[in-house]
């Protein structure tokens, strides 16, 4: 709809905006007094008009020889700014297509061949973004999202709000039209703005709007290397709808700058060393990390690391950064870990107080830390180097003996040489005995989740245990990526063998609903050229905030296996509205008003086959899951995307 | 460690009952166990099949609990950590006895290597 009101042709004059103060030249030399039409005199107004006396404009207007009005060019600032794009290597321009940047659109498509970037048409901007997300995360570089002035960056910014917390690195572009004289009556005022990052300027890392292509060149280049410099975020540019549109004026003086490759800081020598040798003296160290990995060596990084020390390694997931069943992964015991360390090392971590401290939601909310006390606190990470006030996603501060400001992965090199450096046959023998009992304890915790996994095994609606062990059974002989997960669903890590840098790429980020979907398919967009199978899981809820989703998935061919964790609710919500009730002692049987989505139930697999997508389900009864996903799975490596519904129970 | 001694205490507790639990509870009904377990909301954390579940944090399975009743209802009516509270003009002691017997009446848990895709 809005889109259809964007057309000059519907509200507003169908003046080309080019000729737009010609027209109104002609009208107005109209209103002195020169010749008009026959038909126009009837519909004229009857009192007399005293026309205002003609200034110098008007009079120039008449005199002069008529402006030049050519209908055909052969470049647009369109153009070059493709050729940026291609120097950046940026592969996809996700984007729902608006006039804003029309210019710019029709340059990617006919001046770059629709290649590098290559449109990704997308039915919201919040999907665009999203995937802009999700391809970085699996990719390790960022792709283009655009989108429309003013309207279109209000639907883009929940998701940008995602990237940022996420620390993910998206290159957002908006149309603009700048100059006030240029906009054509109608939607090209409402759709432009003075400012336009204005809203999203507390949660990007930096934003732009170039006057000129030199202008541009530099800031595409620049917010480039500023969004893939750690610690990571989303950027912006807002584009002149002239500047895409109209043609080069000075081709032969435009350059684009190089583009140096980023070097992520690495965090003081010194303070490392110190790092190193109070890991090394602990008796109980224990590592926990975040947003850790950022490439493929990160893992292998932090793993050399805990072998060094044969210490505890606490992993909450915000990226792939330890394998999940290595024998020092103790994710499932950080409970019992984190009070018995004398010395912590917190790496690339989002909310470090909440990971150290117990919290009471409660009727007077109280906290008390988890840790020994006198433990050491040691920070390693980026997130010290750039912080924004307003949105409070760097959550609450916590104590800490040594904060050392740096890329964890980049860091982690040095510190892995200091550690190994002061570790003697003594320490390693002791260290051999803490690995051998971390490790037996790791194993025990292995069986019990298998044996948490047996409740309700036969249930219907199926439990999320066996939905994910279902699934795993379906693709762990293949080269599978795990790229998306609904809210607290644990299964896959407690039971999946993730060893590889690519097989989990974490969260949302900013918990905003709607990631989900198309941030997995973003993931799916990178994983399509290496072969590998996308798989994601996702809630009902977050799935209803963007089904058009799927319409990209089939428009674009993007092979990806999207399990719907189907429990008819927003159930956190669910169960925070039982907490209320309960609290008030009162109508505790009616939580579920607001908070599911049933009456009716939603069928997703016919919502994904109207999209063009394959459709599995609903399923119901926990035998007919295996035969689902074996059928979806065979149109996923026909390089289909799919989607199977499961009806769950809650979590 | 006054909290740990107390838990450390409830653990002890629930392991010498453990073989007593059943007998210990108040007759209960099995099908109304279900019914109220059902509508006021207790298998939005603790699962259909007393599973467990998440809040904010990890809820603890339910099926075939080793929790005495007496203990069973304490956390219902003064909970640990930030599971609601329901009080007695909420759910009565004869509804909890109703629950527990649903509870105990739930198949439990099966001996995992008997599943052949957990073994992977």
């Amino acid at each position: 709809m809005r889109r259809t009101q964007s057309k000059r042709t519907d509200d507003s004059p169908t003046i080309p905006r080019r000729n737009f103060l010609k027209g109104a030249t002609l009208a107005g030399a109209a209103a002195l007094g020169s010749p008009v039409p026959a038909n126009a005199l009837s519909s004229a107004p009857k009192a007399n008009l005293k026309a205002a006396a003609p200034g110098p404009r008007q009079i120039a207007a008449e005199t002069q020889p008529p402006v030049k009005d050519p209908v055909t060019q052969t470049s647009s600032g369109g153009d070059f700014m493709v050729d940026v794009f291609k120097t950046l290597d940026v592969e996809y321009l996700t984007m729902n297509c608006a006039s804003s940047f029309r210019g710019l659109h029709e340059a990617v498509i006919n001046h770059g061949n629709n290649s590098k970037p290559e449109i990704v048409n997308c039915p919201h901007e919040d999907i665009a973004v999203h995937m802009a997300q999700g391809y970085a995360k699996i990719a390790g570089k960022p792709i283009a999202m655009i989108c429309h002035g003013v309207v279109g960056l209000q639907h883009a910014t929940m998701a940008m709000y995602n990237a940022w917390c996420d620390r993910v690195p998206v290159i957002v572009m908006g149309g603009n039209i700048v100059e006030a004289n240029k906009r054509a009556p109608g939607a090209e005022w409402v759709h432009s703005a003075i400012d336009p990052a204005a809203i999203v300027r507390d949660y990007v890392k930096w934003d732009d709007q170039p006057t000129s292509l030199q202008h541009f060149a530099e800031s595409a280049v620049r917010a480039y290397k500023i969004a893939m410099t750690p610690p990571m975020g989303p950027v912006m540019l807002s584009l002149d709808a002239e500047l895409q549109e109209n043609p080069i004026p000075d081709a032969e003086s435009l350059r684009i700058p190089k583009l140096a490759k980023v070097i992520p800081p690495q965090g003081d020598a010194g303070a490392l060393a110190e790092a190193a040798k109070l890991l090394v003296t602990a008796d109980n160290p224990v590592i926990i990390c975040d947003r850790f990995a950022r490439t493929g060596a990160g893992m292998a990084r932090l793993v050399e690391l805990a072998e060094a020390l044969q210490c505890a390694v606490v992993d909450n997931a915000g990226r792939m950064n330890f394998p999940s069943r290595h024998p020092l992964n103790q994710s499932f015991r950080r409970g019992t870990v984190i009070p018995q360390a004398d010395v912590i090392l917190a790496i690339e971590m989002n909310d470090l107080w909440g990971a150290l401290n117990t919290f009471s939601d409660r009727i007077v909310r109280s906290s008390q830390p988890i840790t020994k006390k006198g433990a050491k606190i040691i920070t390693l990470g980026s997130r010290d180097l750039y912080l924004k006030s307003n949105y409070q996603d760097f959550g609450r501060y916590q104590d800490v003996d040594l904060a050392i400001a740096g890329d964890g992965e980049a860091s982690l090199p040095f510190l892995v040489e200091q550690v190994k450096r002061l570790v003697d046959a003594g320490r390693k023998s002791a260290y051999e005995t803490r690995g051998k009992r971390l490790a037996a304890a790791r194993l025990a915790m292995v069986e019990q989740a298998k044996s948490d996994a047996t409740l309700g095994w036969d249930a219907s609606p199926i439990t999320t245990a066996r939905m994910c062990a279902e699934v795993y059974a379906q693709i762990k002989d293949a080269d599978w990526s795990l790229v998306g997960n609904s809210i607290r669903n644990f299964w896959p890590q407690r039971l999946w063998d993730f060893k590889k840098p690519y097989q989990w790429n974490g969260g949302s980020g900013g918990a905003g609903v709607g990631y989900n979907l198309p941030a997995s398919l973003g993931a799916a967009l990178a994983n399509k050229p290496h072969g590998r199978l996308t798989v994601a899981f996702g809630g009902d809820g977050d799935f209803l905030f963007n089904p058009g989703t799927l319409w990209t998935a089939a428009h674009h061919q993007i092979p990806m296996l999207y399990v719907v964790q189907n429990n008819r609710a927003y159930h956190q919500e669910y169960m925070y509205l039982q907490a209320m009730a309960a609290r008030h002692g009162r109508g505790i049987e009616k939580a579920d008003i607001g908070t599911t989505i049933k009456d009716p139930n939603v069928d997703y697999a016919t919502v994904a086959r109207g999209m063009g997508v394959h459709g599995e389900g609903p399923i119901i009864d926990p035998n007919d899951l295996a035969p689902a996903l074996k059928r979806a799975l065979a149109a996923v490596k026909a390089g289909q995307p799919a989607v199977v519904d499961v009806v769950t129970d809650p979590r | 460690m006054k909290t740990i001694a107390c838990v450390l205490g409830g653990l002890v507790f629930a392991l010498c009952s453990s073989t007593a639990r059943a007998q210990d509870a108040p007759a209960g009904d099995l099908a109304n166990g279900k019914r109220v377990y059902l509508a006021t909301g207790c298998f939005t954390c603790h699962g259909r099949a007393g599973q467990g579940g998440a809040y904010n944090g990890p809820t603890p399975a339910l099926a075939k609990t080793a929790m005495p009743f007496e203990g069973f209802k304490m956390q219902l009516r003064n909970p640990a950590k930030d599971m609601p509270a329901y009080s007695d003009r909420v759910m009565s002691d004869q509804e909890i006895a109703d629950i527990y017997a649903f509870m105990q009446s739930l198949p439990g848990r099966r001996d995992a290597k008997g599943i052949a895709i957990l073994g992977d």
